[in-house]
């Protein structure tokens, strides 16, 4: 029981591997083997879930010697294999593990090279396990760099028509993106030392040190009384802005967010749900547990850039969303909105506001899964995507127009459905920011809900336009069928639980709780040991 | 003044009275559609359950002190979001209200929609809006009750919407929940006030000496645009109008009755968080609104727009008289209304059904809702004429009936308020005679036009089915104010609460507004009496050209909307996009600079090698003879050496 996250991350690495050897022509096993494997980790998942205990700090943590290697004078690199869970990881690991069980069924009708397809996407689920349980710097680019090529090629060999431009879009995009985390990550290794190792200077990747400013090598880059300057700002501010714009890249947050409609329309639905639902999620993951937590001066001194920008990203992806004219390209706006919720939450850097950036993050996962889905199942049917060319779906599908239903309102926030907590305490929380910490003007917590409103008024005017109104499909020989076993399996599941976490909020809250008051505790700390 | 509940019964009695109505919409939901025609008997029986289990609930409670009762919710930062049960007089009598004119709906429907195709989803909505609506009326948490406040906004959406094939119904949904919504956020920003100052949502625990006044009235402002928006308050109520696109029975429950009454209800509970300057906004507003839904009711030829505007004229006022002081008329008026305001509409949906039935061999197409195509309906359907007679006068204020006591109630109380010196409040005061003056107008014109003028279609018409019948008989009953101000029934702790909100009024306003009612119907008689209407009149029809304004509003938000979009794809992304061809131009510069510099140079060396390799192959060319000459000319250069 004690290398449970272990077996999570590892199963299916090693299952892509042992696929490999069954030969291409045994088509339908891959399938098979692939749903098998997200089983297996639903059980493991199960004891995860009945060896957690709700406290603040880190549980099920497993730490191995990984590479440590001698440089002489420039002391010793130390990286460990540090996995573990927290109030933030937990969530997100869980959530994992559910959406790439429900995308591997989702991915049931794939024909083309089913192969390649589902050991690649073994090997992203192992690469999102790694990256969620990591605690090691370094382990966490690996695993997170790993997963960027799977989805490439996913992407790139079973998108649409655009799906090259779009692959590469996205890879390139990305990229930028870690190449400024890599610079940061090398600029830390070169200022932080492992406590524990005693006079001999050991640089470290290992989060737990990095929190803590006293581990700060003095008179390395990112001291903390280093007085140089780079243009206006001191190295620890730049490193911030660079983990920022890097993180921010994968959020998507405005003007950084354009592979995503992109990445989104090509895709294939499957994808789509990872994408939206885990992918977009290390963005802000990213920031919550490293960008704030190591330069918790550079969170504060920042925080107002970091509200604008998530104000910015929720009305401008809110507009963007209401004149799209494809449905899944209005769906990709409308996570650049809702993680612009997430944004606007961390900046705050109140307990109210981190806690509903974190359940915002876990409800957006399920929401964003459920409404991806949604726009495969029409896909699957007539392989078109525009609004217009719809009209009156609610009277021949009147299965998929309740789900439809409760995707669009648990989106656009209505109480009793996921959406509506996560934005509700970010908005208590933005607004409370300026008399708790005097960090986000009261403004922004004023603009962020026209999100809300628009947010309603491109799902209902979708709503009116598609659903209701005379029947007619504008498409030849399309069959609206309602909904068949397939996808009513995979949409239930999801709609219970965007009902489930909408009424009983605390089932979640008691991971993320502990976790969001230890964590703007020790940011305040650990910032005014920086600047005293 | 609030105690924790210790009687498990009033416990009890208050979840099931809750929960039951879930339990109707969940059984509507799972039913089979074979067995559709189920839903209606059993969603109608478990309302009357529920009917059952609110009086009992108001008799056990009764006028002793208001119970509460809360379990946590959820927690953040160590506040904790308790969900809690407030049941006080006002919520409890409301509480009745709301299940007594649901459970009359949902029997007034089993006759009103028997034809209707989708009665699943028809009654598992009601029964999901009446749980919104008491879980809004019960819950003492502003936030739970923000919760309940949007979903009783969504199954106003979903019924609305109930026949969305038409497109004009789908449009009306939408736009209802749309401009509820902008209301919404004003009632949500309040909240964020209130939870960043006091850090606790519960009414019975707000501690509001520790907020600063301008916060508080900023609060308070807020949340009365939440009012705004679900009471149909100006400029937010030209939704109203065009809901009436849902079914009748719906407008009866959700749009006259219930939900709209909602805001007004809202503000009796957080009464204690208004300022001065709160009331003022309150009052004009509600002025502003009750005058001008008087006036929109007096042109339009619709009925149920007729009772639709009406409506906001009836909100507005109540909303007036809990600015102007008048609180407790307020309320009474709130109750009364929601009777006979449901009493009309379930009136106007039997003269629309009994239209239909009579219309349905015929050929053409007549808009039986259009009051111009009725008249002389009287004699043909005397029952619903004589219920649709008592509602009409509770709201035109006729002495006897209900609406009237509360007006003088209203009237009284406003009256001590103004003072004797002359204020701002005097305006107030003149708004709410005129609208006492206007409303038995348009109400005569409905009546008139319905019940007695010549009818220019002759047709046969049969009454309705019995269970409507019986509905609105029970309904108009409770309308005439002798079941409730005299005394009759003293036992009955229902009479004895009612009658602590009855204070005596003053003679001399009892006397005026009398005679205003009469001149007010006497010159409606002989306005109306050979009056033929015309066409409609374009000047004040379209909701007073709101609609005009927020359907621009929302073609400038779209306009705006693909201009970012425009600019997403061909700014910001050919940015992008010609950043990368940057780089690709860049690299092909270098690539070009590799290929021809740097590898022309080595080729280039490579080359020379070749040619001086060449050269000096073609010197051993095996010749004896150029050999003898390389050796004498190099022996010659040796010897110049030397010698020089």
């Amino acid at each position: 029981m004690r290398h449970l996250l272990s077996y999570l991350i590892f199963t299916p690495l090693l299952a892509a591997v042992v696929g490999l050897l069954i030969p291409a022509t045994q088509k339908n096993t891959f399938r098979v083997f692939a749903l098998l494997i997200s089983i297996i980790q639903i059980v493991i998942m199960v004891l995860i879930a009945l060896h957690y205990e709700h406290h603040d700090g880190i549980q099920l943590s497993e730490r191995l010697p990984w590479i440590s290697m001698d440089l002489g004078q420039w002391g010793t690199m130390k990286a460990e294999y540090f996995v573990a869970l927290d109030g933030l990881s937990f969530p997100m690991v869980a959530l994992s593990v559910a959406i790439i069980s429900i995308a591997v069924i989702s991915s049931w009708t794939i024909e083309k090279n089913q192969k390649g397809y589902f050991i690649l996407m073994l090997i992203l689920n192992g690469a999102i396990m790694g990256s969620f349980c990591a605690l090691d710097f370094l382990l966490f680019y690996v695993f997170f760099e790993f997963l960027l090529l799977p989805m490439y090629f996913l992407i790139g060999i079973w998108g649409g028509p655009r799906r090259e431009h779009a692959s590469i879009k996205f890879f390139l995009y990305t990229l930028l993106g870690s190449i400024l985390i890599l610079i940061v990550i090398i600029a830390l290794y070169l200022s932080f030392q492992d406590p524990t190792s005693g006079k001999v200077l050991v640089h470290t990747f290992n989060m737990l040190h990095m929190q803590n400013p006293e581990n700060i090598i003095p008179g390395s880059i990112l001291s903390i009384d280093s007085t140089d300057l780079l243009g206006p700002y001191s190295y620890r501010l730049w490193a911030f802005l660079l983990l920022f714009i890097g993180f921010a890249i994968k959020l998507p947050a405005v003007p950084l967010h354009t592979w995503l409609p992109d990445a989104h329309v090509e895709a294939p639905t499957p994808i789509s749900v990872i994408l939206a639902a885990l992918l977009l999620k290390f963005g802000a993951y990213g920031l919550l547990r490293f960008a704030y937590p190591i330069f918790p001066d550079g969170a504060i001194y920042f925080s107002w850039l970091v509200g604008f920008v998530g104000v910015v990203s929720i009305i401008y992806g809110a507009l963007n969303a209401l004149s799209s004219k494809d449905l899944k390209r209005l769906i990709a706006y409308s996570s650049v909105s809702h993680m612009g919720f997430v944004l606007l939450g961390l900046a705050s850097i109140t307990v109210e506001g981190v806690t509903g950036a974190v359940y915002q993050m876990f409800s957006h996962g399920i929401i964003s899964a459920m409404l991806f889905l949604i726009t495969g199942v029409l896909y699957d049917r007539t392989h078109d995507r525009l609004i217009a060319n719809y009209s009156g779906l609610a009277s021949k599908m009147k299965v998929f127009t309740g789900f439809v239903l409760i995707a669009f309102f648990a989106s656009l926030g209505l109480p009793g459905l996921a959406g509506f907590i996560g934005e509700v305490m970010i908005l208590f929380g933005a607004f409370l920011s300026q008399k708790a910490n005097g960090l986000l003007p009261i403004w922004m917590a004023i603009v962020a809900t026209f999100g809300l409103l628009l947010g309603a008024g491109y799902y209902l005017w979708t709503i009116q336009r598609m659903f209701y109104g005379p029947f007619s499909v504008k498409i030849p020989a399309a069959e609206m069928n309602d909904l068949n076993h397939r996808e009513y399996v995979m949409l239930l599941p999801l709609a219970m639980a965007a009902l489930f976490f909408g009424v009983l909020p605390q089932t979640l809250l008691n991971f993320i709780n502990p976790f969001a008051q230890q964590f703007v505790e020790a940011l305040f700390k650990s910032a005014s040991f920086i600047n005293p | 003044m609030t105690e924790t509940i210790h009687s498990a019964a009033s416990l009890w009695l208050a979840l099931s009275v809750l929960t039951i109505p879930l339990f109707s919409a969940l059984v509507c939901f799972v039913i089979s559609e074979k067995f559709a025609w189920l839903s209606p008997m059993v969603s109608s029986l478990l309302l009357f359950i529920t009917f059952i289990c609110s009086a009992f609930l108001f008799f056990q409670v009764g006028d002793s002190h208001a119970l509460t009762y809360s379990w946590p919710w959820f927690s953040v930062n160590e506040n904790i979001i308790r969900a809690s049960l407030l049941l006080d007089k006002h919520g409890l009598i409301m509480v009745m209200v709301v299940s007594l004119v649901s459970f009359l709906v949902h029997l007034y429907s089993i006759g009103y929609m028997a034809e209707d195709q989708a009665l699943i989803r028809y009654f598992g909505m009601l029964g999901f809006f009446t749980f919104a609506m008491l879980g809004l009326v019960m819950s003492s948490n502003l936030l739970i009750l923000f919760c309940f406040w949007e979903l009783v906004g969504f199954s106003s959406y979903r019924l609305i919407g109930h026949w969305y094939e038409k497109q004009e119904a789908a449009k009306a949904s939408t736009k209802a929940f749309l401009i509820n919504r902008v209301g919404d956020l004003g009632f949500l920003i309040g909240l964020m006030i209130l939870w960043s100052w006091l850090g606790n949502l519960d009414i019975t625990y707000l501690n509001l000496e520790t907020i600063p006044t301008f916060w508080l009235t900023t609060a308070g402002v807020c949340i009365f645009i939440g009012v705004i928006g679900k009471s149909a308050q100006f400029p937010l109520f030209h939704w109203l109008p065009d809901a009436m696109e849902g079914p009748t029975p719906v407008s009866a429950l959700i749009h006259a009755a219930t939900m709209v009454a909602a805001g007004v209800f809202l503000l009796i509970r957080i009464e204690s968080l208004f300022t001065e300057n709160t009331l003022v906004i309150i009052s004009v507003t509600g002025t502003i609104t009750a005058i001008t839904g008087a006036i929109g009711a007096l042109f339009q030829y619709d009925i149920k727009k007729i009772l639709a505007y009406s409506t906001i004229s009836q909100l507005g006022f109540m909303v007036m008289a809990i600015g102007a002081g008048a609180a407790q008329g307020g309320f009474l008026h709130l109750l009364h209304h929601a009777f006979f305001k449901a009493g009309l509409f379930l009136g106007a949906g039997a003269i629309i059904h009994a239209m239909h039935q009579a219309y349905h061999h015929q050929e053409g197409n007549v808009d039986v809702q259009d009051i111009r195509n009725l008249g002389d309906l009287r004699k043909k359907i005397p029952i619903t004429f004589i219920t649709f007679m008592i509602c009409s006068a509770a709201l035109a204020g006729l002495p006897f009936t209900s609406g009237f006591v509360s007006k003088e109630l209203i009237l009284t109380q406003m009256n001590e308020w103004s003072g004797n010196a002359f204020s701002w409040k005097w305006l107030v005061i003149l708004g709410a005679w005129v609208v006492t003056l206007l409303t038995p107008v348009y109400t005569f014109r409905m009546v008139w036009f319905i019940f007695f003028a010549k009818s220019k279609h002759n047709v046969e018409m049969v009454e309705v089915p019995i269970v409507m019948r019986l509905s609105m008989f029970v309904i108009s009953m409770s309308s005439l104010a002798l079941l409730i101000t005299f005394k009759p029934f003293h036992i009955l702790t229902i009479i004895n609460v009612l009658m602590s909100l009855y204070p005596n009024t003053s003679h001399l306003i009892t006397l005026l507004s009398t005679l205003i009612l009469l001149i007010a119907l006497v010159s409606a008689f002989f306005m109306y009496k050979n009056y033929e209407l015309k066409d409609q009149n374009k000047f004040l029809t379209p909701n007073l050209y709101l609609d005009w304004l927020s359907d621009y509003a929302f073609k400038l938000v779209l306009q705006f909307a693909i201009l970012v979009h425009w600019f997403d794809r061909k700014v910001i992304d050919k940015i992008i996009n010609g950043l990368t061809y940057l780089q690709v131009g860049i690299a092909h510069v270098t690539g070009w600079s590799d290929r021809y510099l740097v590898d022309g140079v080595v080729n280039g060396m490579a080359y020379s090698a070749k040619g001086i390799g060449s050269v000096t192959r073609s010197l051993a060319n095996g010749k004896i003879q150029s050999y003898l000459l390389w050796a004498m000319a190099g022996l010659l250069i040796f010897i110049l050496w030397i010698l020089y």
